[in-house]
C-alpha cells in the first residue's frame, strides 16, 4: 500500500441538533502502514474521530462535516459505510453491540462478516479459523456469544473484524474489557497486523501502553488536535501534561526531580534512572 | 449469562439429519392434521406417528419433561372443567351428592387433550431436532432475504439478550444497595427502576447494533453464499409433497362428510 491511509483536511463535524461540533478543524495525516495512538479526555473528540473515518459520521448519525476526510483514496461522503467495510473495520467500545445478535456459535459469528461479503465458503473457513487462533478464541468455536465473558466477546469482535482482513483498522479502547494477560495478547496480535502492513488507528486511555507501541501519539482536546508526534516528545509538553496526563514512568522521573525530557517508556525510565544515579 | 433461545439437542438420527423444510412440513402438516380429523381415534393415530418419531429421535425424555410441566395442568384443567360443565353434558359417569361427572364432557376433554399432545408433541419434536439458524439458513436457501434471514434470527435472540441486559443492570443496582429480593411488593418496587435504564440501554445497543452491522458488511448487495448445503434427497421431497397436500385433502374430506 502507498499513499496516506487516512487524512483530515480542516475537518469538522456536529452531531444533528448539537449546539457545538465534536470535531473541529483537524488536519491529520496517517500514511499506510502507521500504527497511530489517540487521546485525549474524555468528550475530547476520539471517538467521533473513528466515526468519521469509518463513514459513520455522517452517513449514519447525519449531522454537519465541514473540511475533508479522505479514506484509502476516496472521499468519506462519496462511498457509503457497507461498501467501505471491506477495507476499513471499527471496533466500537461496546463489544456487546458489535456481534451480529443473530448467531448460536462464536464461529458462525466470526463468518458474518466475509459472508455479507460474498467471500467463497472455503474461504470464509479459513478466515474465520486464521482470525479466532490470532485472538485466542479457537477454543470457544462452538459456545454461544452471549455466553463469553466481557473479554472473550471483545476478542470476538475483534476477530469478526480481522476475518474481513481490512486495510485500515480503527479500534476505540480495543482492550477496556480485558484483564492484563489479554491485553497484552491483543497487542501483541495487533503488532503482527502491523508487521504484515495494515495501518492502525487506535484511540486508548493507557498513556504507557500508547507510548510503548505506537511510534506517532495524537492528542485530542475540546475537538482540536492538541499535539501530534513522538510519544516522548508529545507527553513532555506542558499542555499535553495538562490536559490529558502522562506515562506513568514519566510522573516518576518528575517526582525523583530527573532532569527532562521525561521517559516515556518502561526501558527509557530504566534508562534515565540509571543514568542518575537510581539502582 | 442466557445463551440463546435453542431447545436443540444434539443428536446424529434422521430427524436430526433432515433437511429443515422437511420437518418443517412434518410439523405443521401434523398440527394440521390433529386439528382437522374427525375423531379422537384419528387424532390419536397421528398423536402415535408423532410419538414413534420422538422415541426414534432419542429425544423422548425431554419431551415428557415438557410434557409434565405443559401438558399435565392443561389436560387436568380440561376433565374437570368439561367433565362437569359442558354444555352437550347428559350422560352421568359418576356422582357425589350435587356435584356429577358426565360422559360427554370426559369425551370432548380426550379430544382436545388429545389434539393439543399432538400440537405440543409436533412443535418440541421440531425444536429439539433443528437448530434455529438452520431455519433461517434453509429459508434463505429458498429465496428468503438475508435481511428478513436476519430478521428471523435475531428475534430468537433478543429475549436472551434482553435478559442478560437486565440481570447486568440488576446487579448494578443491587451493589447500589437496591433491595431486589423478598417479598413481591418489594421485588414489584425493584422493577421500576430497573425498566427505564433497561429501555434506555435497548434503544442504545439497538444503535450501535445497527452501526455495527453496517460496518461488518450487512446489506451489501452481492449473491449470497450458502453457509453449508443441507442433505435433501427425493424421498424428503416426496414425503413433504404428500404431506402438504394431506391437510388441503383432509380439509376437503370434512367438508364432504369425513365423520
Amino acid at each position: 500500500m502507498s499513499g496516506p491511509a487516512l487524512v483530515f483536511e480542516g475537518a469538522s463535524y456536529a452531531y444533528e441538533e448539537a449546539a457545538r461540533e465534536s470535531v473541529s478543524d483537524v488536519s491529520l495525516t496517517v500514511d499506510a502502514g502507521e500504527w497511530v495512538g489517540v487521546t485525549g479526555p474524555t468528550n475530547s473528540g476520539k471517538s467521533t474521530l473513528c466515526l468519521l473515518a469509518m463513514g459513520l459520521a455522517p452517513h449514519f448519525f447525519g449531522g454537519r462535516l465541514r473540511g475533508k476526510v479522505t479514506v484509502l483514496g476516496r472521499q468519506t461522503e462519496t462511498v457509503s459505510v457497507i461498501e467501505r467495510s471491506s477495507e476499513v473495520g471499527l471496533l466500537f467500545q461496546n463489544p456487546f453491540t458489535q456481534v451480529s445478535g443473530a448467531r448460536e456459535r462464536v464461529d458462525e459469528e466470526v463468518a458474518f462478516g466475509p459472508e455479507c461479503h460474498g467471500v467463497p465458503s472455503e474461504d470464509v473457513a479459513a478466515r474465520v479459523e486464521e482470525a479466532m487462533t490470532l485472538v485466542g478464541i479457537a477454543h470457544l468455536a462452538c459456545r454461544h456469544p452471549l455466553d463469553l465473558s466481557g473479554g472473550q466477546l471483545q476478542r470476538l469482535a475483534l476477530a469478526g473484524l480481522l476475518a474481513m482482513r481490512p486495510k485500515l483498522l480503527l479500534l476505540d479502547e480495543p482492550t477496556s474489557q480485558l484483564d492484563p494477560a489479554g491485553t497484552s495478547a491483543i497487542f501483541e496480535v495487533l503488532g503482527g497486523l502491523h508487521g504484515r502492513g495494515t495501518t492502525i488507528v487506535m484511540v486508548e486511555h493507557r498513556l504507557e501502553t500508547l507510548s510503548e507501541l505506537c511510534a506517532r501519539v495524537v492528542v485530542m482536546a475540546g475537538g482540536r488536535v492538541l499535539a501530534d508526534g513522538a510519544p516522548g516528545d508529545v507527553f513532555n509538553r506542558e499542555a499535553v501534561q495538562q490536559r490529558a496526563g502522562m506515562p506513568v514512568f514519566a510522573r516518576l522521573a518528575r517526582e525523583a526531580a530527573l532532569p527532562g525530557p521525561l521517559p516515556v517508556t518502561l526501558n527509557a525510565a530504566v534508562a534515565a534512572f540509571a543514568r542518575n544515579g537510581f539502582g | 449469562m442466557a445463551g440463546g433461545l435453542s431447545l436443540y439437542a444434539e443428536g446424529h438420527s434422521l430427524l436430526h439429519r433432515a433437511h429443515p423444510l422437511t420437518k418443517g412440513v412434518l410439523t405443521l402438516s401434523a398440527i394440521a392434521l390433529a386439528f382437522t380429523a374427525p375423531s379422537a381415534t384419528w387424532v390419536a393415530g397421528v398423536l402415535a406417528v408423532l410419538l414413534v418419531l420422538v422415541a426414534f429421535a432419542g429425544v423422548i425424555r425431554r419431551l415428557l419433561a415438557v410434557a409434565v410441566a405443559i401438558l399435565l395442568p392443561i389436560t387436568v384443567l380440561l376433565f374437570v372443567v368439561q367433565g362437569f360443565a359442558n354444555a352437550s353434558n347428559r350422560t352421568v359417569v359418576f356422582g357425589l351428592g350435587p356435584i356429577v361427572y358426565y360422559r360427554e364432557g370426559l369425551a370432548f376433554a380426550a379430544f382436545a387433550a388429545l389434539r393439543i399432545a399432538c400440537l405440543v408433541c409436533a412443535t418440541f419434536l421440531f425444536s429439539f431436532t433443528t437448530r434455529p439458524a438452520d431455519i433461517s439458513e434453509a429459508l434463505m436457501q429458498r429465496g428468503l432475504s438475508p435481511r428478513m434471514g436476519y430478521v428471523l434470527q435475531s428475534a430468537l435472540q433478543i429475549i436472551p439478550q434482553t435478559l442478560e441486559m437486565a440481570g447486568r443492570i440488576q446487579d448494578a443496582q443491587r451493589a447500589r444497595g437496591l433491595e431486589t429480593e423478598g417479598s413481591l411488593r418489594r421485588r414489584a418496587r425493584a422493577y421500576l427502576p430497573l425498566m427505564l435504564p433497561l429501555v434506555l440501554s435497548s434503544l442504545v445497543a439497538t444503535q450501535e447494533r445497527a452501526m455495527a452491522l453496517e460496518v461488518r458488511g450487512f446489506g451489501l448487495p452481492v449473491k449470497r453464499i450458502a453457509r453449508y448445503a443441507f442433505r435433501d434427497t427425493t424421498p424428503q421431497h416426496v414425503l413433504r409433497w404428500a404431506l402438504a397436500l394431506a391437510v388441503p385433502a383432509a380439509i376437503v374430506a370434512r367438508v364432504v362428510g369425513w365423520r
